[in-house]
């Protein structure tokens, strides 16, 4: 267990969904094992009193939204429901935790943990349980914290802060849309006719998009389609810790042991089957999936627009439709529009092809990223947005 | 009442008396249904005899039965194992349950001895015990057609009649309630068949939350590989793991001696859609619909019974294999049991049987006639007799299923305390070890398995009184059952509050236990798996478990779940349960 506190203490600590002094980790043996500042970590144990779980994440995100967007909902809000893919299908909502007299009830967090997989708490940050393992902690948490940053991004565009407050907030923002570099050279060169080099191709590109702040450690999926096979990274797997985690799956379901691989693997599929690809990156950085979000169709009669929207709008030159994750969907809706070499799923992330090697997807998927981050700037500055 | 019947049908076979009982709402919240609701009512018998006529056999549903909450027609049975002596629970699918709970019941309960084979037949409040001493005898497909039932049925072949210890109900679909030898004790009450229909629409305290919850289930269930995936069980049935088991090396070959078996692709899912091209059929009203369906009653078997009558018994012939699992269907008896009892006294002897042999062999089984005698009571026990107690591949009497544990180390714990012994279905380490669900986690490590399965255990528990089917728990979990299970019934449930229902039930079944005897020295597996290595290849090493490394993470286990060193529980631990 020590070993799995040091490691996902590491990534909370690394991966920048949260300050970098302001996380903490706590796990569940024989003896309680803790990590993090002692203010986290003495609620951390009260709670851990109070749930059968073996591990929590605690965190102070980037954006403070514990402070800034809490206060600002109606008291008798119970919940936050980002609208992105995650919170849609794992997440279901975030409950919300109001100070009391300037304390935080323990009890009523642990109330809430007990229904859902993370809260946002007033004055503190995010909460997030692990049932089972240490890993699922740090899963939950990054997975609320990519919800809450989306959805809070959204409101902020539409206008629920104050010019004031915008202005305050507005070095963060600058700082968290820079744009990534390019740095995609390096990645191993195609065509790739070994299924051994081309395992390890899966793995530098997977790596890379975690290296460079692209997508979060377990959103993402990356395959490469060799002498009638795909190979794909398992489900759950963490795009920067693929070695041992990619299946084979023929082309012809002539063998099952690929049973564990990626839930997108039908929609990898339905590419490789309709376009001329060799390879394909899926990720899901934050500010593509925010931007996928915006629609200026505001007399639309679809309700549900994750899965029923018919329309394919643009970012940039880049097509966005709508599918749910998995079986049908996406699989039906992505491969139409991938002529170009990439997509993006509405509310959910990009799907970005290659004919020979990971450069041009990761390049593609890089630039509409850092175009992304530019456009909300943009609109943001403009409050142009709906 | 919402989601509840809070009725029991209770029927005295002895004394051909039929009444009903309300089941007090206190009960119904604190144990859910299913699996639970029978532990919990177990409490006066849990020590009677399983074939003392006094015993009861429980016929449980659950509260999400009879909506539409995908997976949730399922059915629990009850009992004592006579196999074990244990406390026993079967989850079974079929439309059994769904046609219990519209004849207006949660729990059916059955006592006493019939004088003569008799069918219990159940529609509504119309409830008759019919005489059938003509299909005393029959198998279980000969049985359906005979009595051809309306609604749900549930039947014994010829193996509960004959009291083979690991006999199996099944019901009239196929499925089968099997392991620990119910179909025994439903033997033993001279009970053939029950069959059950109804009319009555089951209410739902909030219907448009009750929607939104299948939905979130059903886009998670869509979303995991396993179950709707190219490759899943949905596509492929649970053959689909014969692959992806023979690649980890961890396939109980010829009688856990080896852990490969490169014939298996033979009978694995896509060589057995090449020969059969098989239907997706399901339970009722089930959207996985795993099961894969022949001409007539006819099914292929599910990985276990496949892996078992194929690597364990050295066979790679499909057909034979198929065969194998469809006779036993018919004669009401355990794949595993059987196969494994059969790997036993082969290894004793020195001699496998080839596939031509299974059929006549497993009749013999279901009759007690010869050879068959002394298979019918289990590796455990047949063993014993024969002196070489070593080649029973069991914990705690029940025979091991077709995970070997020394490819995955939670799955060795899992068997060592499970409840109703050698068990994979009780914290079903795969989901994660193997499956990668909820989260990976490395099959080669203890490290932090106790408290895995702690929680699997839990978890399944109150997933089994609910009653849902496991597979969903591939995509789903307690957090959106609860949800659901709040708008079924109008109470307010939550994630943790399950898991403390699923805690209490299983530490009931572990109280019944120790005071049947139970107690650590029954928490271990056969020495085969601490002292042989498994079959290593393809850069993958497969050692012998580490005794002290398991034997470390048992006493983790104990000290986790608050029992003593040797696992007991306090003796009052009753007594602070409702």
């Amino acid at each position: 267990m020590i070993r799995q506190l040091e490691k996902f203490f590491d990534k909370i600590r690394r991966d920048g969904s949260c300050r970098h002094d302001r996380a903490a980790l706590l796990v569940r043996d024989d003896q309680l094992l803790k990590a993090g500042p002692e203010d986290f970590c003495e609620v951390g144990q009260d709670l851990l009193q109070q749930l059968n779980i073996v591990a929590l994440a605690i965190g102070e995100p980037q954006i403070p939204f514990h402070h800034l967007w809490l206060p600002r909902l109606a008291l008798d809000d119970k919940q936050i429901v980002p609208l992105d893919t995650e919170t849609r299908t794992f997440l279901h909502d975030i409950p919300l935790v109001r100070q009391r007299g300037g304390h935080i009830d323990t009890a009523e967090v642990a109330e809430q943990l007990g229904r859902r997989k993370g809260v946002l708490v007033e004055g503190l940050g995010i909460i997030a349980g692990g049932p089972a393992t240490v890993e699922q902690a740090y899963v939950n948490f990054s997975t609320v914290c990519h919800a809450l940053f989306i959805g809070y991004l959204l409101q902020l565009a539409r206008g629920i802060l104050q010019p004031v407050e915008l202005r305050q907030l507005r070095p963060l923002l600058n700082r968290l849309c820079r744009p990534i570099s390019v740095k995609v050279e390096d990645l191993l060169i195609g065509p790739f006719v070994d299924p051994g080099v081309a395992r390890k191709a899966i793995q530098q590109a997977g790596h890379r998009t975690v290296d460079l702040h692209l997508v979060d450690s377990f959103f993402g999926n990356v395959s490469c389609h060799i002498n009638q096979q795909i190979l794909i990274s398992q489900t759950g797997a963490s795009l920067d810790d693929l070695v041992g985690c990619i299946d084979a799956v023929a082309d012809d379901n002539s063998c099952t042991a690929g049973l564990t691989a990626s839930s997108e693997l039908p929609a990898h599929r339905a590419i490789y089957e309709t376009n001329d690809a060799a390879v394909i990156l899926h990720g899901h950085p934050k500010f593509t999936v925010l931007m996928s979000l915006f629609c200026d169709n505001q007399d639309c009669a679809v309700l549900d627009c994750w899965k029923e929207c018919p329309h394919i709008r643009y970012l940039g030159d880049v097509p966005i439709v709508a599918g749910e994750v998995g079986a049908g969907g996406i699989a039906t809706t992505l491969p139409p529009v991938m002529m170009n070499g990439i997509a993006v799923v509405y509310g959910h992330g990009v799907f970005a092809a290659g004919s020979t090697d990971f450069r041009q997807p990761l390049r593609a998927l890089i630039e509409l990223e850092n175009w992304c981050r530019n456009e909300y700037l943009r609109r943001l500055d403009q409050r142009i947005i709906l | 009442m919402t989601g509840w019947r809070g009725r029991l049908l209770s029927v005295d076979l002895s004394r051909q008396r039929i009444w009903m009982e309300d089941l007090p709402a206190d009960l119904l919240h604190s144990y859910l249904g299913g699996r639970g609701l029978g532990v919990r009512l177990m409490r006066d018998h849990y020590r009677t005899d399983p074939f003392a006529p006094e015993v009861p056999l429980f016929f449980s549903v659950g509260p999400l039965c009879g909506t539409l909450v995908p997976t949730s027609s399922r059915l629990s049975v009850v009992s004592r194992s006579p196999l074990t002596g244990a406390i026993h629970d079967s989850s079974c699918g079929g439309s059994f349950a769904w046609h219990l709970k519209a004849a207006g019941y949660d729990v059916v309960k059955i006592t006493g001895v019939s004088p003569e084979p008799v069918v219990l037949a159940i529609f509504g409040n119309k409830v008759e015990i019919k005489p059938v001493k003509h299909l005393w005898g029959a198998g279980v497909a000969k049985t359906v057609a005979a009595l051809n039932p309306a609604g749900g049925a549930a039947i014994i072949g010829p193996a509960g009649e004959n009291l083979v210890l690991y006999a199996n109900i099944v019901t009239g679909e196929g499925n089968s309630a099997g392991r620990g030898g119910l179909g025994a004790v439903m033997g033993a009450k001279r009970l053939k068949a029950v069959l059950v229909d109804g009319e009555r629409a089951v209410s739902v305290a909030d219907p448009v939350g009750l929607q939104r919850g299948i939905n979130d289930v059903m886009r998670l269930l869509n979303a995991s590989p396993v179950i709707f995936g190219n490759l899943g069980f949905s596509e492929f049935g649970t053959a689909a793991l014969i692959d992806l088991l023979t690649q980890r090396r961890m396939v109980p070959t010829k009688n856990f001696r080896e852990t490969h078996f490169a014939a298996a692709s033979r009978y694995a899912a896509p060589a057995l859609r090449r020969l059969y091209a098989p239907k997706k059929q399901g339970c009722h009203d089930c959207p996985i619909a795993c099961k894969k369906a022949l001409r007539g009653r006819q099914r292929l078997p599910e990985h276990g019974s496949l892996s078992h009558f194929g690597a364990l018994l050295g066979i790679s012939d499909p057909a034979s294999v198929v065969q194998s699992g469809q006779i036993c269907n018919d004669l009401g008896l355990d794949t595993l049991s059987a196969a494994v009892s059969i790997a036993a006294l082969s290894e004793a002897r020195g001699e496998f049987p080839s596939g031509e042999q299974l059929p006549d062999l497993l009749r013999l089984i279901a009759h007690r006639q010869g050879e068959g005698d002394l298979l019918a009571q289990g590796a455990q026990r047949m063993t014993a007799e024969l002196g070489c107690p070593q080649l029973a591949m069991t914990v705690k009497g029940l025979e091991l299923p077709a995970y070997d544990p020394r490819g995955a180390y939670g799955m060795a714990l899992a068997y060592a305390t499970s409840n109703r012994g050698g068990c994979h279905l009780r914290a079903y380490p795969s989901a994660h070890e193997i499956l990668r669900k909820p989260v990976a986690t490395d099959r080669f490590d203890f490290a932090g398995k106790a408290w895995m399965n702690i929680v699997a255990e839990n978890t399944n528990a109150a997933v089994d009184s609910l009653v849902a089917c496991r597979f969903t728990l591939m995509a789903a979990g307690l957090e959106e059952y609860a949800t659901l299970l709040s708008a079924a019934t109008g109470a307010d449930y939550t994630a943790a509050r399950l898991t403390t229902i699923g805690e209490r039930i299983w530490l009931t079944e572990r109280y019944y236990n120790q005071m049947n005897g139970f107690s650590s020295n029954d928490e271990t597996l056969p020495e085969r798996f601490f002292s042989e290595d498994g079959s290593s290849g393809d850069g993958l090493s497969v050692p012998a478990i580490d005794r002290k490394r398991f034997f470390e993470e048992r006493q983790r286990y104990y000290r986790l779940r608050k029992l003593d060193e040797r696992g007991q529980l306090r003796q009052d631990y009753l007594d602070t349960q409702p």
